[in-house]
């Protein structure tokens, strides 16, 4: 009924091909997007931005630069959080090498350097796949930081060994940094994220995703039907790798505020690895679904109690979140094991025929 | 997409109810850990804490007449927990107490802007304690470098340092890292050698590569700045290689009876600097023993309580209960801001006839705060273990301030300037 397909006549092959065939799925966009642009904001208190929607962003962006690699090109990668590390490392030094420098662009510069980082740990996966690889991201991970810890440079040599963002402004408005606002801050990470999705989106679509997608199913097959399989396996690198960098950059310098080398740790690696699976491999939307599933539920969850004046203690209400949180994981895998993008996608195929099935 | 609407109008509502609990109370909040990996050294100071503020609110009916709501909010001594606690309290909260160097650092830019006290006894950075600079951060009665200047002080008492070997065992981790400069200044003045062992996060529970290193360089003396699991591991190494237990010293931190317990009469002689000590006879625990542990109300148990961060918590909670009595003199009001304590915590003066009225002498050395000076510089006890327990061993040794201050000053210009803007106080000479 509210999904109703029905005369909704494509004439040409560019309306076949677009983005939304359906215009239902371009109305609910644009009524998520008025919220993340216009409501949030207006509405949304400090608490809101510093621990739901700047982290669920930031995460979800992270997540995304994952998910080209492991879900779109089939290399499964546990060193996430060491290129995001490079990317918050690079652009703290940018930063405090040359404080002119824009904050905007030193962050998408800072993906530079991460894609760089990236690509050099990614060609072993032109010899070996699945758990091999893994085990070779694992020591980029490694590595890395014990690069942020021992390189003193990195951190300007500060004697605790972290690194404390400045404030930054931009024309005139602080951006980064304690004095920076919050509402600033997430306009900035909200336009920065909505431009990598978009650049996602539409890197997946085309000839470059299609030869991610052909290597991760059959590699052998896109080898032999003329695939470059380097170059197919390396630009995955390069584009993750830049992704989560930007991310890392986000998450340091829009959102902690300072970072020390063991944040960059295996932990988090698993955490965003967790967003994109749970989210969904191979799908952009299910990136921001796992990404509030397992960041923004927990925070929910944890106010809940004080908000219905249950008397439990905080370190009680600790637990339960994280058996909560544990239990919905599970539910959530055994209801559709391939992530909650599926599900929305198989409650939307419902919808469309819904409430005349066939 | 649908869940954020949702889920935001949830924390709105959250944020709605929540404020309306302000009436009469000082809102005293309390980053706990009660969970996590370094839970078992958190919950005896948390409950220690917790059961100073019932005991106040139980027999004097708080202070100044209002009660202390000592809520808690658990962090599992993760950073983003941390924050994330910070920003949900800061808005009626008087004080922010973090409890960890990790959450310090990422609150301490944030409470300059918010103008909200940071808490953070023996703790955090040292060059907080110059008040100018770090106008809204507190770590009285003593800081790293106090504790470092302190053991020192120690070891010179047994013998001249020049030509001696001392290895700095420390977590690599900016806590672990925080007396390095004022050791590495103190090696070059007295010509000892210097020898810093980093014991990664992972490696806290095995440390065997470390403790080979310590027995092929034989060192005089291992200083430990460890925290959860890498205490325990240390001396259980330290016990394993047959290490001289005398000669191994740690921070306050690393002064926990559980560690030591594991080895019992084995780790006879290791000692611990401390600026409290548990006093049993203490008036203070009687009375906490009739309000709070007779009524029910503690999450403590009798072993527990004679243990030395138990009692450390105790005293935490007091320097708070202290500031906030310094502040409600001052302003004349009971309800105060979180301004007004800063005042408070500006304006300690813990003597030791005013330990003695509150039933705490001998718990810790009396110190003294100004605006300038956010540390007080207690001076501590170096504390040995006997076997059993923690016992005083030496008198009150003071930190040698003419060393420690130009180094404060410095590093604290060093990080406004990283921070710069960066509002600092002025008017610290002036009368207030």
């Amino acid at each position: 009924m509210f999904y109703r397909t029905a005369g909704q006549f494509k004439t040409s092959y560019e309306s076949d091909q677009a983005l939304f065939p359906v215009r239902q799925d371009a109305i609910l966009l644009a009524v998520i997007l008025v919220f993340a642009w216009v409501i949030f904001p207006l509405t949304a208190s400090e608490f809101t931005f510093q621990t739901l929607l700047i982290p669920i962003l930031i995460y979800a962006l992270a997540a995304m630069g994952l998910n080209i690699l492991t879900g779109y090109a089939g290399q499964l990668s546990l060193g996430t959080a060491a290129f995001m590390g490079v990317g918050a490392y690079a652009c703290y030094k940018m930063v405090t090498l040359m404080p002119w420098l824009n904050p905007v662009v030193a962050i998408l510069l800072s993906g530079v350097f991460s894609a760089g980082v990236g690509v050099a740990f990614g060609i072993p996966s032109l010899r070996i796949k699945g758990f091999y690889l893994a085990i070779a991201t694992l020591a980029a991970q490694f590595f890395l930081v014990w690069l942020f810890e021992k390189w003193a440079w990195l951190y300007n040599y500060n004697a605790s060994g972290a690194i404390q963002v400045p404030n930054l402004t931009m024309f005139g408005v602080y951006v980064a940094g304690p004095q920076a606002d919050s509402w600033v801050q997430y306009y900035l990470v909200l336009a920065i994220v909505s431009v990598m999705t978009v650049l996602c989106i539409n890197l997946t679509r085309g000839n470059l995703g299609r030869t991610w997608k052909a290597t991760r199913d059959v590699d052998i097959a896109a080898e032999l039907i003329g695939i470059n399989l380097m170059k197919s396996k390396l630009t995955a690198f390069m584009v993750s790798s830049y992704v989560v960098g930007v991310a890392g950059a986000l998450f340091v310098f829009m959102w902690r505020g300072a970072a020390e080398p063991n944040l960059f740790d295996i932990p988090l690696s698993f955490r965003i690895l967790f967003i994109a699976i749970i989210g969904g491999l191979g799908s952009i939307l299910g990136n921001y679904l796992g990404a509030i599933l397992i960041v923004g539920l927990p925070v929910v969850l944890g106010t809940l109690p004080a908000a219905l004046g249950i008397p439990i203690s905080s370190s009680m209400v600790e637990h339960i979140n994280v058996m909560m949180v544990g239990g919905l994981i599970v539910f959530f895998l055994i209801i559709e094991p391939h992530g909650l993008a599926q599900l929305w996608r198989l409650i939307r195929e419902k919808l469309i025929i819904w409430p005349f099935p066939h | 997409m649908k869940h954020i609407t949702r889920l935001a109008a949830v924390a709105a509502l959250g944020a709605v109810m929540g404020t309306g609990v302000v009436a009469q109370e000082l809102f005293a909040p309390n980053l706990s850990y009660r969970t996590g990996p370094f839970a078992a050294t958190g919950i005896p100071l948390m409950n220690g804490q917790r059961d100073y503020m019932l005991m106040l609110n139980a027999r004097d009916g708080g202070i100044g007449g209002l009660p202390v709501n000592f809520e808690e909010c658990e962090t599992g001594y993760s950073t983003e927990k941390g924050v994330e606690c910070y920003e949900k309290t800061k808005g009626q909260a008087i004080v922010t107490q973090p409890w960890s160097t990790g959450i310090t650092l990422q609150v301490l830019p944030k409470t300059n802007v918010d103008e909200i006290p940071i808490l953070a006894p023996g703790y955090g950075f040292s060059p907080m304690a110059d008040g100018k600079v770090f106008q809204w951060a507190f770590n009285t009665p003593a800081s790293y470098w106090d504790a470092a200047s302190m053991i020192l002080q120690y070891l010179e008492a047994q013998g001249d340092l020049s030509g001696k070997k001392i290895a700095f065992l420390h977590l690599d981790h900016p806590y672990g890292k925080e007396p390095l400069p004022f050791l590495e200044l103190k090696a070059a003045e007295d010509g000892f050698e210097l020898l810093p062992i980093p014991v990664g996060l992972k490696e806290m529970q095995n440390q065997s590569a470390q403790w080979l290193q310590i027995r092929r360089e034989r060192p005089d003396y291992v200083v430990m700045w460890g925290w959860g699991a890498m205490n325990a591991g240390a001396i259980t190494e330290a016990v394993k290689t047959k290490f001289p237990m005398d000669n191994m010293i740690g921070v306050w931190w690393a002064g926990h009876d559980a560690d030591l317990k594991i080895v019992g009469a084995e780790g006879k002689g290791y000692k611990s600097i401390s600026w409290s000590y548990p006093a049993l006879d203490a008036a203070v625990l009687a009375d906490i023993k009739t309000h709070v542990v007779d009524a029910g109300n503690s999450l403590s148990n009798e072993e527990e309580m004679q243990g030395v961060f138990y009692n450390r918590g105790l005293v935490i909670s007091m320097i708070l209960a202290e500031g906030i009595r310094a502040a409600q003199e001052h302003t004349g009001n009971a309800q105060i801001t979180a301004s007004d304590l800063r005042w408070g915590l500006e304006n300690l003066n813990v003597t030791d006839a005013r330990l003695a009225e509150l039933g705490m002498t001998g718990m810790v050395p009396p110190f003294q705060t100004t605006c300038a000076n956010h540390t007080g510089h207690s001076g501590g006890w170096m504390l040995e273990w006997d076997g059993e327990k923690f016992i005083k061993t030496s008198d009150l040794l003071q930190a040698e301030a003419d060393a420690i201050q130009p180094l404060e000053a410095a590093k604290a210009a060093e990080y406004a300037e990283a921070n710069a803007p960066w509002a600092m106080s002025e008017t610290c000479d002036a009368p207030s």
